[in-house]
C-alpha cells in the first residue's frame, strides 16, 4: 500500500475550524482524517451522524460517584458537558446548545432538573430536523410551559409571556412584523394548558381554553396553540430570521445578502427542514476565512469540553459547575428568556481568569510528576511535548514567539539535580497551560 | 406559576439586563467615535439594532480598538500603572444598589401620616420605635438604622424620599434596565450609565478605573471602550498552576503574548488578558498584606455588603486611580414576611455604610467619596396578605459622604395622594438625581452621558 499523501495545514485548519464552529472541537487521533476528507464529506457526515451517540468506553465518575444530575447540586451541568465531551455526533450536540440557547429555559425559575433534561432531550432529537417540529415540541414542551407561564394561562386572564417570546425570541425577531395586539390575541389562542401543582402533572383543559375567534397577523380563526406556531412560521419575516440567526452561531461575520437569499429558499422549498440551511452555513467560505486569524470566541462550555477532548481527559471533578459559572455559561441557566450574550461579549477580565483556572484544572490532571522529565529535553522538544499532550491546537506568532523564549529561559538557570527534577515538569505545565488558555486559545 | 415571591419576572425576563457582558469591548457603527457615546446610542436606536447586530455590522473590525494605544504589551501594562497614578485627588463615585426594590417608606418611615397607618395594618412599623429624624417630626428612621441616623444627624446623609420616573413600571427588569442604562423607555442600547461616564472620564489602559464588586460585571458599568475591571476580593484575584512554584512564571509566557492579533475575537481575547494581568499586577501590595490586612476602624458586618465594602476601601486606599464602583446588596424584594427580613437588611445596610465612613475617614479618602443608595423601585403603600408588600414606584435614594448636601433634600407626596396603582407619587425624576451626580461630583456634563435630560437639578452635594 502506499502512504496516504500528507495533507496541507490548511486542510487541517479548516477541519479543525470546522469541528470547533459545528461542534467542541476535534479529537487529536480524528483531525488527519477529517482533513483528508475536506469540507463537504465533512459535513454531510456532520448532517448525517450514523452509530452511537457516545464514544466507547465507560461513564465519568466524579469523585468516586457517577453523575447524577436529578439529585446532586450542580451535576447538571456536568451531565450537560459530559454529553459534549463523549459525544460523537457533534453537529447534534452543537445544535442543541444552540437551541438551548434560542429557545432559552432556566431552571432557576422550573426547578426540576427532570423537566430539563426532558427538554434537552425534545431539543436534541429534533435539532437537525424540521423547525417546525421543533417548535411545535416545544409548545408542549413541560419546562418551557413552566417558564414562560403557557402552564395555567386560562382564557380568563390569558399570560402573554409565550406568545410575546415565540414573536419577538423563536421566530421573528424583536418588532417585526407583528403588533401588539397580535401578541394579546395569540396570547388567547395559547390559553388551556394545565399544571396541578399538588399533583405535579401537566395537561390541556378544553375549557380553559379561548375557543372564540382571534384575530393575528390579519387572519381570523378559531386559533389553537398550534395554530398560533404555525401562523408565525408561516410569517413571511420568520425564514429571514431564523436564517440569519442560525448563521450568527457559527461565524460573527455578516451575513451575505445572496447566502441569506439561498437559505431562505432552502428552508422553504424544504417545508422548513435546518439541515438544507445549517449545509449553506457550514460549507461557506466565510466560515473558513482567515485560518490564521480566527474571529470566534469560543462558548464557555464549548472551550472547556474542547479542552477535555483535547487532552483525551473526561468530567472528572464537579469543580466545573461553578467554573462555567465563572465564565459565564452554565447550561441550564440561560442568564434570560434571549439567551447568552455571545461572541465578544463573553470576555471580561473575571471571566478570562475563570478560563485560566479551568486550564489549571485540566493541566492538573495532566498529572505531569517532578522527575519525570530529563535534563536533556531540549526547548523545542518541551514545546513538541507540550504541542502534543495539548492536541496540537493553532497559536499564532505571538504566542509562538513567547512560548518558545519561555521554553528557554525558564530553566536556564536551573541546573542543580533537585531543580531539575522539578522545574523542567514545571516548565512542561506552564506550557501545556498556554497551550489550552492563552488569548489564542479562547478564538476559534 | 409564582414561585416564592409573586414576581414572575424575577431573574428571567428578557429585559433584565446581562449579569455577565464584556466589560471592555462593544465595537460600534463609525459614527459612535466621531460622535461620542449618547449621539451613538441615538443611532443604534434609529437604526433598530441590537447590540449583537451591532457586533456582527462591525464585521470584526472592533473599531472599538481603534482606541487602543499601539504599544506593546508590557508598555499598556505600565501605562495602565501611570493612568492609576494621575490626579490622586479625582473624585470616587461608588453606587449602592439595593436588589429587589426596598420598601422606603419603612426605611423613612411617615409616621403622622395617618394613611400609613390605615394601609399598613400588617407591615407597618410603631412609630414610637421608629427613630427621630432630626429637623423633620414627621418622618422616623426605621428602628435597624441606628447608624444611619448617626450619620444622618452629622450632615453627611442626603435623602430623596420618592424618586422614579413618570408613569413607573412594577416589573424588576424594566424599571431595572432603566435606572441602569438611564434611558426610560425601550432601547437597544445597553451600556450602563455609569459605563458611560467611565467612557467620558476614563483612560484606555487602566480597568481597575471602574471597578464592579462582584463576579459578573454589574450592568451599570456596562461600557462602551473603557476597560473595567470584575472583582469581588483583591487578595484573591490570583493566577494560579498546580505545581507551578516559581515566582510569575504562571504568567510568564502570557505576558508575550498579549497583542497582535487582527480579528476582533483575538483583539478582544488579548485584551481581556492585557485587562486581568494588569489588575492583577496592580493588586501585588493588597495581596501582600495576605487575607488578613490591618483591620478598619469600624468592623463592617461580614456579609457581601460589608466584606465588598471592605475590600473596595482597601482598592480605593491603593490608588490605582479608581473613579467609580458599584456593589449591590441583594434580598429586597420582600412580598412576604417583611418585617423581619426587612429589619436585617436595613441593619447591614446601616452596620456597613458607618463602617464604610469611617474605614474611608482613617485612610484619608472621605472628602474624595460620594455613595449614592438606591433601588429600582419603592414597595406598594398597602401591605398585602402574606405580610409583605408588592412592587411599587418612588423609592428612597440616599446620598451619603462629607460631601453629601445632609437632610431631606426633595418633596414628599404623602399618602392621601396616590397614583391609579396605589403608588407613592413620584416627586423626582432619577435622571435628574443622575444629571446632578454627574455634573455637581464627576464634572461631567450629564447630556453627553443622559441623552435629552431636562435641566432640573438638585442641591445634594456641598
Amino acid at each position: 500500500m502506499s502512504k496516504p499523501r500528507p495533507v496541507s495545514k490548511a486542510a487541517r485548519l479548516r477541519a479543525e475550524r470546522l469541528y470547533w464552529r459545528a461542534g467542541f472541537g476535534a479529537l487529536p487521533g480524528e483531525v488527519e482524517a477529517l482533513a483528508r476528507r475536506g469540507v463537504p464529506a465533512v459535513v454531510k457526515d456532520l448532517l448525517h451522524p450514523r452509530g452511537p451517540a457516545l464514544r466507547k468506553g465507560p461513564a465519568p465518575t466524579v469523585e468516586g460517584q457517577p453523575i447524577d444530575p436529578f439529585n446532586v447540586w450542580g451535576h447538571d451541568v456536568l451531565w450537560w458537558l459530559d454529553r459534549a465531551v463523549r459525544g460523537r455526533h457533534p453537529l447534534v450536540e452543537r445544535m442543541t446548545l444552540n437551541w438551548h440557547d434560542h429557545f432559552a429555559t432556566s431552571n432557576e425559575k422550573v426547578g426540576q432538573a427532570k423537566l430539563m433534561l426532558d427538554q434537552y432531550q425534545t431539543i436534541r432529537k429534533h435539532a437537525l430536523g424540521s423547525f417546525r417540529n421543533l417548535a411545535q415540541a416545544i409548545l408542549n414542551d413541560h419546562a418551557m410551559q413552566m417558564f414562560l407561564d403557557l402552564s395555567n394561562s386560562d382564557k380568563d386572564d390569558p399570560n402573554e409571556n409565550f406568545a410575546r417570546e415565540l414573536f419577538e425570541l423563536f421566530t421573528l425577531g424583536v418588532n417585526n412584523g407583528y403588533t401588539e395586539q397580535d401578541i394579546r390575541e395569540a396570547a388567547r389562542a395559547l390559553t388551556g394548558f394545565t399544571f396541578d401543582w399538588d399533583t405535579k402533572t401537566f395537561g390541556y383543559d378544553a375549557s380553559k381554553h379561548d375557543g372564540g375567534v382571534k384575530r393575528i397577523f390579519g387572519k381570523s380563526g378559531r386559533y389553537t396553540p398550534r395554530d398560533v406556531v404555525n401562523l408565525a412560521i408561516a410569517h413571511p419575516k420568520h425564514a429571514p430570521y431564523l436564517c440569519r440567526k442560525l448563521w450568527g452561531y457559527f461565524t460573527p461575520r455578516p451575513c451575505p445578502p445572496g447566502t441569506l437569499k439561498r437559505m431562505v429558499a432552502a428552508y422553504r422549498t424544504s417545508k422548513t427542514q435546518l439541515r438544507p440551511v445549517l449545509q449553506i452555513i457550514l460549507t461557506h467560505p466565510a466560515l473558513y476565512a482567515d485560518l490564521e486569524d480566527p474571529d470566534q470566541v469560543k462558548p464557555p462550555l464549548v472551550y472547556v469540553a474542547g479542552m477535555l477532548r483535547k487532552t483525551n481527559q473526561f468530567v472528572n471533578v464537579p469543580d466545573w459547575t461553578w467554573l462555567l459559572d465563572d465564565m459565564g455559561q452554565r447550561p441550564f441557566y440561560p442568564p434570560n428568556v434571549s439567551g447568552w450574550e455571545q461572541d465578544l461579549s463573553w470576555l471580561t477580565t473575571a471571566s478570562v481568569r475563570a478560563r485560566y483556572s479551568a486550564a489549571s484544572r485540566v493541566v492538573e490532571s495532566m498529572d505531569i510528576k517532578d522527575g519525570s522529565i530529563q535534563k536533556k529535553e531540549t526547548p523545542a522538544q518541551a514545546l513538541s511535548a507540550a504541542l502534543r499532550r495539548t492536541g496540537k491546537p493553532w497559536m499564532g506568532r505571538q504566542t509562538r514567539a513567547s512560548l518558545t523564549r519561555f521554553a528557554r529561559t525558564s530553566v536556564a538557570d536551573k541546573t542543580e539535580e533537585w531543580q531539575v527534577e522539578h522545574y523542567w515538569p514545571e516548565r512542561q505545565r506552564v506550557l501545556c497551560h498556554m497551550l489550552l488558555a492563552g488569548p489564542d486559545a479562547q478564538v476559534c | 406559576m409564582n414561585r416564592q415571591c409573586g414576581c414572575d419576572d424575577w431573574h428571567l425576563s428578557r429585559r433584565n439586563m446581562l449579569g455577565r457582558v464584556a466589560e471592555n469591548v462593544i465595537a460600534l457603527p463609525e459614527q459612535a467615535l466621531v460622535e461620542g457615546p449618547a449621539a451613538a446610542a441615538e443611532s443604534l436606536r434609529g437604526r433598530g439594532l441590537t447590540r449583537r447586530k451591532a457586533l456582527v455590522g462591525a464585521g470584526g473590525l472592533a473599531l472599538a480598538c481603534a482606541a487602543m494605544p499601539r504599544f506593546g504589551a508590557r508598555g499598556v501594562l505600565e501605562a495602565a500603572a501611570a493612568e492609576a497614578a494621575a490626579d490622586p485627588n479625582a473624585r470616587i463615585l461608588v453606587s449602592i444598589y439595593l436588589d429587589g426594590g426596598n420598601d422606603g417608606l419603612n426605611t423613612l418611615v411617615p409616621i403622622t401620616d395617618p394613611k400609613y397607618r390605615e394601609l399598613r395594618t400588617r407591615v407597618g412599623l410603631d412609630p414610637a420605635t421608629t427613630l427621630p429624624v432630626s429637623g423633620h417630626p414627621e418622618f422616623g428612621w426605621h428602628p435597624s438604622l441606628t447608624g444611619l441616623k448617626q450619620l444622618y444627624d452629622a450632615g453627611k446623609v442626603a435623602v430623596l424620599p420618592a424618586v422614579d420616573y413618570a408613569n413607573p413600571d412594577q416589573s424588576h427588569f424594566n424599571s431595572q434596565i432603566f435606572w441602569r442604562t438611564g434611558v426610560v423607555g425601550p432601547t437597544n442600547d445597553r451600556t450602563g450609565w455609569l459605563g458611560r461616564t467611565i467612557d467620558a472620564i476614563g483612560g484606555t489602559d487602566n480597568p481597575l478605573q471602574a471597578v464592579s464588586m462582584g463576579w459578573g460585571l454589574d450592568p451599570i458599568l456596562l461600557s462602551r471602550t473603557a476597560p473595567v475591571a470584575t472583582l469581588f476580593d483583591p487578595s484573591g484575584f490570583g493566577f494560579y498552576i498546580p505545581g507551578v512554584w516559581s515566582d510569575g512564571a504562571a504568567l510568564t509566557p502570557y505576558r508575550g503574548a498579549l497583542s497582535g492579533g487582527r480579528s476582533g475575537a483575538r483583539r478582544a481575547a488579548q485584551r481581556s488578558f492585557r485587562g486581568a494581568i494588569s489588575v492583577f499586577d496592580q493588586l501585588a501590595g493588597i495581596r501582600a498584606e495576605g487575607d488578613r490586612p490591618p483591620p478598619p476602624p469600624v468592623a463592617y458586618p461580614d456579609e457581601h455588603l460589608g466584606n465588598g465594602l471592605r475590600n473596595l476601601a482597601r482598592i480605593l486606599g491603593a490608588g490605582f486611580g479608581t473613579r467609580i464602583a458599584t456593589i449591590s446588596h441583594g434580598g429586597f424584594d420582600t412580598h412576604s414576611s417583611q418585617l423581619t427580613d426587612h429589619a436585617d437588611l436595613l441593619k447591614t445596610l446601616s452596620d456597613a455604610l458607618v463602617a464604610w465612613q469611617a474605614d474611608l475617614d482613617a485612610r484619608g479618602l472621605s472628602d474624595r467619596v460620594l455613595t449614592v443608595v438606591w433601588s429600582e423601585f419603592g414597595r406598594r403603600v398597602e401591605d398585602n396578605d402574606s405580610s409583605g408588600t408588592d412592587h411599587g414606584a418612588g423609592g428612597v435614594v440616599m446620598l451619603v459622604g462629607n460631601h453629601a448636601n445632609g437632610g431631606i433634600q426633595s418633596e414628599f407626596p404623602g399618602l392621601t395622594n396616590l397614583d391609579e396603582d396605589g403608588n407613592l407619587l413620584v416627586t423626582t425624576e432619577f435622571r435628574n438625581l443622575y444629571a446632578t451626580i454627574l455634573e455637581s461630583w464627576m464634572g461631567v456634563e450629564a447630556g453627553r452621558i443622559l441623552p435629552g435630560v431636562d435641566g432640573r437639578r438638585l442641591a445634594l452635594v456641598k
